[in-house]
């Protein structure tokens, strides 16, 4: 069974508030984690910094409660892109941007949202639980980011926080839960303390009241979390992938014993 | 030899009436602990906040409760158990206290025995 993850622990620059935010969600259950590193390009221009190495961070992990293991950090890059020029960033060859584990975008537009599923090259598209949609989701861009292997994150520390936040959480997910049938849903905490992080079953739970069923919601704490760790890692290695098909040999050819170069130069 | 016996297997599957969650407070300040009436009047409250009137009238009891450690045994009908479940989830403040709910065990019947028991 995959293990629980969390993909989502704003890395802010204090380093101690991060050790316990650690230590919590070691004692709660979850085998992963990733620190997550906004990037908001309305602000002023903001260079992509190098990812901070979990090594040098913390020297010592701690221990996965109920298992023997160390939790595992990853790295995660956010981008908040309201303009299509920003996401010229991503298609560049910035040697800093391949040094995160997992790379997501927050799309403002709807038109952003349509080039985040279709063409870019992201592991995670995040959906806004703070303020409503200012777009409707449609069919045709949610089934090809579901096809590519995209999963699509909402998150419920703003649930915890505020009750306005609340009610847009849970409409936002169920309008996309009507889209996209509950396929490639992640749901992670944005947690800024360790006392806004839930156990894995409670977050699965929380999926039951955003429209997934049972094993769905589980899914969306375990084995998609998963599939979007292993897509950032094929995305860091993999260019392309050559295989051989063995071809059907015609025996109807076989009157005149030909080499096999020869017999190919007559066939094309 | 003898023939071989034919097996037939029956699985009776009865939906348990109630289900009992074992859950504890996390309240690092130090300040008051919540009594039994308070806490039962947080759990209530956690439901109307989320599922209004209707989350708030669920028949739920608490069947212990630890002032010390702040743990309780709460027992709901099987119906209410992923609204109790998300309410406790959801919520993060006691009188403007931050505070956390941690479910620990969720089992369909009080005894260990007869059902598989998970702890986190």
């Amino acid at each position: 069974m995959a293990g629980f993850a969390d993909l989502n622990l704003p890395q802010g620059p204090d380093k101690k508030s991060l050790q316990s935010l650690l230590e919590a969600a070691a004692h709660l259950g979850y085998s992963a984690v990733a620190l997550n590193h906004v990037i908001d390009f309305k602000e002023k221009k903001q260079e992509i910094v190098k990812p901070v190495s979990p090594l040098e961070l913390f020297p010592s992990l701690p221990i996965v409660q109920g298992t023997s293991k160390r939790i595992k950090v990853l790295t995660r890059l956010t981008l908040v892109v309201s303009d299509p020029s920003h996401c010229n960033l991503l298609r560049s060859t910035s040697a800093n941007i391949r040094l995160y584990d997992i790379i997501a975008v927050f799309p403002k537009t709807e038109k952003l949202f349509h080039i985040a599923c279709t063409t870019l090259d992201v592991d995670l598209v995040c959906i806004n639980v703070t303020e409503k949609l200012p777009f409707y989701f449609r069919r045709p861009p949610v089934n090809m980011a579901v096809d590519r292997g995209i999963c699509f994150e909402l998150l419920y520390a703003p649930a915890i926080k505020d009750s306005t936040m609340r009610r847009y959480t849970i409409s936002n997910a169920i309008s996309l839960m009507q889209i996209c049938k509950g396929k490639n849903i992640v749901i992670s905490s944005a947690a800024e303390r360790p006392l806004e992080l839930r156990g894995p079953y409670d977050v699965a739970n929380l999926g039951l009241l955003f429209g997934l069923s049972e094993s769905e919601a589980k899914a969306a704490v375990s084995t998609n979390c998963r599939a979007t760790i292993l897509h950032g890692e094929t995305r860091k290695s993999a260019c392309g992938v050559v295989y051989t098909v063995k071809k059907p040999r015609k025996v109807e050819e076989e009157e005149t014993p030909l080499p096999a170069c020869k017999k190919v130069k007559t066939q094309a | 030899m003898p023939p071989a016996a034919a097996f037939e297997r029956r699985v009776l599957r009865s939906a348990a009436e109630h289900h009992y969650l074992r859950v504890r407070l996390e309240l690092p300040d130090g300040g008051a602990r919540p009594s039994v009436a308070q806490f039962k009047q947080l759990v209530v409250s956690a439901l109307r906040e989320l599922h209004g009137e209707v989350g708030a009238a669920l028949p739920v009891d608490v069947l212990t409760y630890e002032e010390k450690t702040l743990s309780a045994i709460l027992r709901v009908v099987s119906s209410g158990l992923v609204k109790l479940w998300s309410a406790l989830t959801l919520l993060g403040f006691y009188q403007n206290r931050r505070c956390a709910f941690r479910v620990l065990q969720v089992k369909p019947c009080i005894s260990i025995s007869s059902c598989v028991i998970w702890q986190q």
